[in-house]
């Protein structure tokens, strides 16, 4: 009971200081959220055009990001943009950098979903008369849309995950408070409360892919 | 441009080669942990089932960094002082574990229970079952996840550098640091990284063409 009333005392001793890095984070993951949501949208139709070139680059840029370390990544955009005189706030890089690499694991997630619809409801459409594009606006997106939900909601539980990454480039998130507290003020077990936070979220998150994957799985 | 990233380039190799280690250590000992465990959670008793379940949502639900930091300032707390790099091998090793553990339990439940009937009704106890049964083709499924979680795996331990740990992503930050060439390091050192992932990533998604059984979808 004393070590349950102990952890209890600590957390409330700690939870003022915690709780501007809590906010910091909820504010990276949102705007990293949408910003990769963004930034998917601009390269799905790159990714599956028909022009020359413009898909094997998309492709590259996809491939790239996919598979080098967003730490990496984040480092490159924070010491590189202020050489090119664009000298964002260490904020706006790391947010930049998550929807960079986010945005292409999401045209993947597109892709497969896009794929995964027979050709022939494709062909049924045309045979109807529709022009391809209304058959896609009308029956391929619709039935791509519902199975992207689940896959999206479990990409933005990797997207959570990593912001802890902005801590790295001197970002006041919750990762860097707690280790902060836990270096300067010997709280090791700070670093305790920190995680169980993560952990919270990325629950929440879960228990809302679960029940996408529910709703949606049996209807398509 | 390219002349400083080359003058760096014994440096960065000898980091990358750090890199290499601790990918084949977090693989080596994630993969014997993620089998064992994955079976488990399938063929174990009860309780051993629950305390697989709870290992990996808390190793799955939090994000690789924060592990990594909860191996460097928890076990000192207790009174033992690991090396930062035995830590932070540690926390990459439980990390992708949880995820082996999860496609291998996955990758069993795949295989139809006819299957299990088939194998009982030929005399076959548990182990042998495991063995020439279960396993091959529990193989099969998870070999595309799998080589994924390698390439997650080769990837987080560039995370490692945030607790000092010195390999490919840390070695490039003191080159940085001291020439200031960010775009060119950087860039090369995110080559070197691609020549590692990027012939897995293709292997992968082969596989997943190649070993799919028709049958069982």
């Amino acid at each position: 009971m004393e070590g349950i009333q102990a952890v209890l005392v600590n957390v409330a001793r700690l939870l003022p200081r915690l709780t501007d890095g809590i906010l910091v984070t909820l504010e990276v993951s949102a705007l990293a959220l949408i910003w990769s949501i963004v930034w998917s949208l601009v390269l799905l139709p790159l990714r599956m055009s028909s022009v020359a070139g413009v898909a094997q680059v998309t492709r590259g840029y996809v491939e790239l990001v996919r598979n080098t370390p967003l730490l990496l990544q984040m480092y490159l955009l924070y010491f590189g943009l202020p050489l090119l005189s664009l000298p964002l706030s260490a904020m706006a890089t790391g947010v930049l950098a998550i929807g960079l690499q986010h945005g292409a694991y999401l045209v993947e997630i597109y892709r497969a979903a896009i794929r995964s619809i027979s050709r022939d409801q494709h062909d049924a459409a045309r045979a109807l008369g529709l022009r391809p594009f209304t058959a896609f606006r009308l029956i391929i997106f619709p039935q791509a849309l519902m199975r992207v939900l689940a896959p999206l909601t479990n990409q933005s539980i990797v997207l959570v995950k990593d912001t802890t990454l902005v801590s790295a480039i001197t970002v006041m998130d919750l990762t860097l408070v707690g280790k902060m507290i836990a270096e300067r003020s010997a709280a090791s077990d700070a670093f305790v409360v920190v995680a169980a936070f993560y952990l919270a979220l990325t629950s929440i998150l879960g228990l809302l892919h679960r029940v996408i994957e529910h709703r949606y799985a049996q209807r398509t | 441009m390219s002349s400083v990233f080359f003058a760096n380039l014994p440096y960065l190799l000898k980091g990358a080669f750090y890199t290499i280690a601790l990918s084949v250590i977090t693989i080596g000992f994630g993969l014997a942990l993620g089998t064992i465990l994955g079976v488990l959670a399938y063929y174990g008793p009860k309780p051993v089932k629950a305390m697989i379940a709870i290992y990996v949502f808390v190793f799955r639900g939090l994000p690789v960094l924060i592990v990594v930091f909860l191996f460097y300032y928890v076990p000192p707390m207790w009174g033992f002082n690991l090396d930062v790099y035995l830590s932070a091998a540690t926390a990459l090793v439980f990390y992708s574990a949880a995820f082996i553990t999860e496609i291998v339990r996955g990758a069993i439940g795949a295989i139809p229970l006819p299957q299990i009937d088939a194998a009982r009704s030929l005399g076959l106890t548990t182990a042998p079952m495991l063995r020439l049964i279960i396993l091959p083709q529990a193989l099969r499924f998870s070999l595309p996840p799998l080589l994924n979680n390698t390439i997650m795996s080769i990837k987080i331990t560039s995370y490692s550098s945030v607790v000092g740990v010195w390999e490919l992503t840390f070695a490039a930050r003191e080159v940085v640091e001291r020439t200031l060439a960010a775009f060119e390091i950087f860039l090369g050192v995110m080559a070197i990284y691609f020549l590692l992932c990027f012939p897995l990533s293709v292997i992968s998604s082969r596989l997943e063409r190649r070993l799919a059984i028709p049958s069982f979808a």
